[in-house]
Order: structure tokens, then C-alpha cells, then sequence
């Protein structure tokens, strides 16, 4: 399960959390979880509200320090990692409710996307250009403050940021929260043309089973353990994904 | 009424305003208020005053020594006396005793270097203090360049925060987990903003010291006022400071004309209670609407 070195082919695994605890301050949430990413793939991680998956992945990205177990990235240890060389390193976390600097035009907000890289301005335009192919309300409302946007519209500011940087691996915390289904249907044929473009991504999503179709993996939490594991469509079908979601606390 | 007020209550309001605006730099990215930036601005006008007129250095070699010192003494007070405290919590208070400590280390220190006798500065020409009469109002050249220089210099702050770290800055101000998340390093910000709010705060006393004198007596009443100013311009909004800043400076002068100079205190913070209790976040509202 060890990588041979950083540049990677499709299909060896990119993330691994390797049986990790997470808590805030004394309380325990997470326990002995274990979770993997194949390069190129999407992958779910689902469970109900409280399983844990929101402390996962900010684990993985350096808000949370795991009290035990390991977090490897690309072929390194990352569980000891600040948050910003976290995202130097390629792996970006799209938190839940957007959590975009809504002071701060649709512009601005873009332009924090590649902060700490290095580009001309040519290759800033690339990328913008890009952001705006796929989210062309972004190009009408770009001056305004992102606050000023609607549900949908920051959700597509969210992932468009996040596109800026071009990261290796996504996270995208319920990027369906709150929106239309129309909405809901943009949202999805983005992160599958952010998938087809390279990008590998981790999804977490209350929509479980679109979740499942457009995932090739699975992964399944129930109240801070890791219950179930496999392709998404062997999940879809399976009991634990059942138990996860009509048991108790 | 003596129209003078005017002139006097602007100077004295220019200088309030920088001092709020160098308090702004570092509140940003930090949430913590400096309460040495007073004794700062009062060492930036001790050494400019020391090197300019006591040893006689060219006016801008000693500018630039000044603000480098300043800026990194207050570099250091975040190393030793701020980042510690925050590493330990993000949202702890430790910082206001830590801070005071560092006000009085240096309040200490030059008392003893310099002693209480206030140094002469005189401007360098072709600005001088000697005053004439402009419609009405007795003026000197370097008042009227010192409310212009407030004015450019506040808009020239506000330049730094349209350049990408200066958008961190905010961003982090906004929301420093969300800044975490798009690969900010607020440690650093945060020791840029120490060096260029010290800096200012140096600058601020530099140029405060043709009319004020430079004296060890000049940082808390700075401190003091300038953190009204910030209050009641809304904490990190530098042009509310700005406008703050003279509206403290003229009640402050029209206090004292109107009833006494005994007063001229009193009337400035009566000022500052009554807007604070009708708008507690500022004339200028809340600069952003924090999540934490
Ligand atoms: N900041 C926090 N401090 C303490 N406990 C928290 C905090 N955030 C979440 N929790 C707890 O951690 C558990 C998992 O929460 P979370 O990871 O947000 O779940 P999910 O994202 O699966 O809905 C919940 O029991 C929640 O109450
Ligand atoms: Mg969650």
C-alpha cells in the first residue's frame, strides 16, 4: 500500500487515512478510521448527520491533528501538516456551507483561489477562464461582493475557487446543501467535469444516491467508525448503508 | 468663536487617526489590540528626534531608521509577546496583559535613555511651523502638510489591502478558517502586519513630534485617543478611523475653547460614550461579519 513516488499513475492510491482518532479537545469523535483515494477516481464517504465525516476530512486537512494513526498524501505523511502547506501540497477542502469571504467580491474571491502560487498573468486568465466556462453567472456577477450571490451561485464561486488552484485532490463538504435541483444537476456535471479534466475528489454528500452513481468507491461512517467500504454500486445496495442511515445514535 | 479651534482640533484629529489606523493594521489579521502602540509612536518620535536634531542626520536617513527600528521592535512583540499567547488560544485574552507588559518595558526603557526633557523638532524646509493667516485661521505650512499627508497616507493603507496578501489579510480577518482552507499562513500575515503597523505607528510619531515636541509623555494620550478614534470609527475600518480621528480632535479643541482646557478630556470620551451606546460597533458598522 506504499507509493513509489509522487508523480503516480491512475488508479494507485493518492490518499490514505490509515486507522486514525480525531476529537475535539478531550472528546473523542473518530475512531480507528480508515479510508483510501484512488488517483483519478471519485470517491463518497456518506453517513448520516453526526457520523463524523465533516471532522474527517478536516483532519485530512490539517484543522484537526489525529490523536493516533497516520494521514499519507501523495506518498507523505501529512497527519502532522499545517493547513497551508496541506493545500501547497495539492489537496484542497471545500468546506461545508461554502465559507467563502463574503466582504470580498466574486473577483477577489477567485484570485484567493491561487494565493501562494506562482503564475503570470496569462496562466491566471487560463485558469479564470475556465472557472467562468463552467460557471458563466460567476462572469456577469464578478464584482460583486460573493455575499450579494445567491445559494447556488456561491456553491459554483466555492468550487470555481477551488479550480483556480488546480489541487490534485478535491473535497467537497455537502456541496448540494440548500440548492434547487436544477441547481443540484449543475453542481454534479461540474465536479464530474472536474473529474474528467484529472482532478480526483473525495465527496461528501446528504444526497446519497447520486452521490453513489457518479462514485466509484464508497465509503461508509456511522457514528465515528467506518462501517463499510467497496465499490459504490455494491454499497448502494448493501445493508450496512441501510443500518447507517435508520440507526439510533 | 476663535476659528483656530478648527485648525488645531484637524492636526490634533490627523494624528489620533494615524494612531487608530497603525491599531487597525495589526487588529486585522489578529484580533488583538497593541496597547504598546502608543509607547510606540512616542519611541518613533524619541529616535527621529535624537537623530534628526541631536546628531543632526539628514531628515529621510532618519526617517528610515526610525521606521525600520519601530517596525521591528513591534515585530518582536508579536515573536515574544502575541503569537505565543494565540497559539495557545485563538480566541484567549492573554494579549492584553502581554501587550501592557510591552507598553511599559518601553515607556521604562526611554525614560531611562532619554529622561522626561522634551526634544525640539523642527521640520525639514521648505515646511515650518511659523504660522500665518489663511482665511481667517492661524496656520503653519506643516499643519496644512501634516491633514494632507493623514489623508494620503490613510488611502495608501488602504492600497495594501487591494494587493493579493493584503486580500488574505481580510480574508483572514473575515474568516480565518475558511483563509486556513485556501492555504493562508495567518502567522505570517500576522508578523508583516506587526512590522508595517509598528512602522506606522513610528512614522505617526515622527511626524507628530514638530507639534507635539518629542516627549517620554506623548504615548498614552495618544494611545488613549487613537483607540477612541478606532472604536468609534468601527475597529478596522481605516477610513472610519480617519473621520473619527478629526472628530475627535475638534470636540477635543472645541471642549477646551468652549468651557476650559480642563475639560477638553472630559468633553472627548463623553463623545466616545454617547456614540459607543447608540452604535456600539462604530459610526461605520461592523467592518465584517465574523464566523468563527
Ligand atoms: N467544533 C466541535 N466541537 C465539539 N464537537 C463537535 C464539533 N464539531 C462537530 N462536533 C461533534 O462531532 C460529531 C461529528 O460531527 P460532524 O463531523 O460535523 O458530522 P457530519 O459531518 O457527519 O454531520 C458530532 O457529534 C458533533 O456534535
Ligand atoms: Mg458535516
Amino acid at each position: 500500500m506504499t507509493m513509489a513516488s509522487n508523480a503516480g499513475q491512475a488508479g494507485d492510491l493518492l490518499l490514505s487515512v490509515e486507522d486514525v482518532d480525531v476529537g475535539y479537545g478531550h472528546v473523542g469523535v473518530l475512531e480507528g478510521v480508515t479510508l483510501s483515494v484512488r488517483r483519478g477516481s471519485i470517491a463518497a464517504l456518506v453517513g448520516r448527520n453526526g457520523a463524523g465525516k465533516s471532522t474527517l476530512l478536516r483532519a485530512i486537512s490539517g484543522l484537526l491533528t489525529p490523536s493516533r494513526g497516520q494521514i499519507v498524501f501523495n506518498g507523505r505523511a501529512i497527519s502532522r501538516d499545517k493547513p497551508h502547506a496541506i493545500v501547497g501540497a495539492g489537496l484542497l477542502h471545500v468546506a461545508e456551507g461554502r465559507r467563502l469571504f463574503r466582504s470580498q467580491s466574486v473577483d477577489d474571491n477567485l484570485e484567493l483561489g491561487v494565493y501562494g502560487l506562482k503564475m503570470d498573468a496569462a496562466g491566471y486568465q487560463r485558469r479564470l477562464a475556465r472557472v467562468f466556462e463552467l460557471f458563466p453567472v460567476l462572469e456577469e456577477k464578478r464584482r460583486l461582493p460573493a455575499g450579494a450571490l445567491s445559494g447556488g451561485q456561491q456553491q459554483m464561486l466555492a468550487i470555481g475557487q477551488a479550480m483556480m488552484r488546480e489541487p490534485v485532490l478535491l473535497m467537497l463538504d455537502e456541496p448540494s446543501l440548500g440548492l434547487s435541483p436544477l441547481l443540484v444537476d449543475q453542481v454534479f456535471a461540474a465536479i464530474m467535469a472536474l473529474q474528467q479534466a484529472g482532478t480526483t475528489i473525495l465527496l461528501v454528500e446528504q444526497l446519497v444516491e447520486r452521490a453513489l452513481e457518479i462514485a466509484s468507491e464508497a465509503w461508509v461512517l456511522q457514528n465515528g467508525r467506518m462501517i463499510a467500504s467497496g465499490p459504490a454500486a455494491q454499497i448502494a445496495a448493501s445493508e450496512e448503508l441501510r443500518a447507517a442511515y435508520m440507526a439510533a445514535h | 468663536m476663535d476659528i483656530d479651534i478648527l485648525a488645531r482640533g484637524l492636526v490634533a484629529g490627523s494624528l489620533y487617526a494615524l494612531v487608530a489606523v497603525s491599531f487597525n493594521i495589526l487588529y486585522r489579521p489578529t484580533n488583538v489590540f497593541n496597547f504598546a502602540q502608543g509607547e510606540l509612536v512616542m519611541l518613533g518620535a524619541m529616535v527621529f528626534a535624537s537623530l534628526a536634531t541631536v546628531l543632526g542626520w539628514p531628515w529621510y536617513a532618519a526617517l528610515i531608521v526610525t521606521l525600520l527600528g519601530v517596525g521591528l521592535l513591534t515585530l518582536l512583540i508579536d515573536v515574544v509577546a502575541v503569537a505565543p499567547v494565540l497559539a495557545r488560544s485563538q480566541h484567549g485574552t492573554g494579549w492584553v496583559i502581554t501587550t501592557l507588559a510591552a507598553s511599559l518595558i518601553i515607556a521604562n526603557g526611554v525614560n531611562r535613555i532619554w529622561g522626561p526633557d522634551p526634544i525640539v523638532v523642527r521640520p525639514p524646509a521648505p515646511l515650518t511651523t511659523d504660522t500665518f493667516s489663511l482665511a481667517g485661521m492661524t496656520v503653519s505650512a506643516y499643519q496644512i502638510f501634516l491633514v494632507l499627508l493623514t489623508v494620503i497616507l490613510v488611502l495608501a493603507i488602504e492600497q495594501v489591502y487591494r494587493t493579493r496578501q493584503g486580500k488574505a489579510v481580510l480574508a483572514v480577518a473575515e474568516d480565518r478558517e475558511a483563509a486556513l482552507l485556501r492555504g493562508v499562513n495567518p502567522l505570517r500575515l500576522s508578523r508583516w502586519s506587526f512590522f508595517l503597523g509598528g512602522a506606522f505607528a513610528g512614522l505617526t510619531g515622527v511626524l507628530a513630534a514638530p507639534v507635539l515636541y518629542a516627549s517620554t509623555g506623548l504615548g498614552p494620550a495618544l494611545l488613549l485617543k487613537g483607540f477612541a478614534a478606532a472604536a468609534v470609527g468601527s475597529i478596522g475600518n481605516n477610513r472610519g478611523a480617519l473621520i473619527a480621528g478629526y472628530l475627535i480632535g475638534v470636540t477635543e479643541a472645541l471642549g477646551a475653547a468652549l468651557l476650559s482646557p480642563g475639560y477638553q478630556e472630559a468633553v472627548v470620551f463623553l463623545l466616545v460614550l454617547c456614540v459607543l451606546l447608540v452604535w456600539p460597533h462604530g459610526l461605520f458598522g461592523r467592518p465584517f461579519a465574523r464566523t468563527v
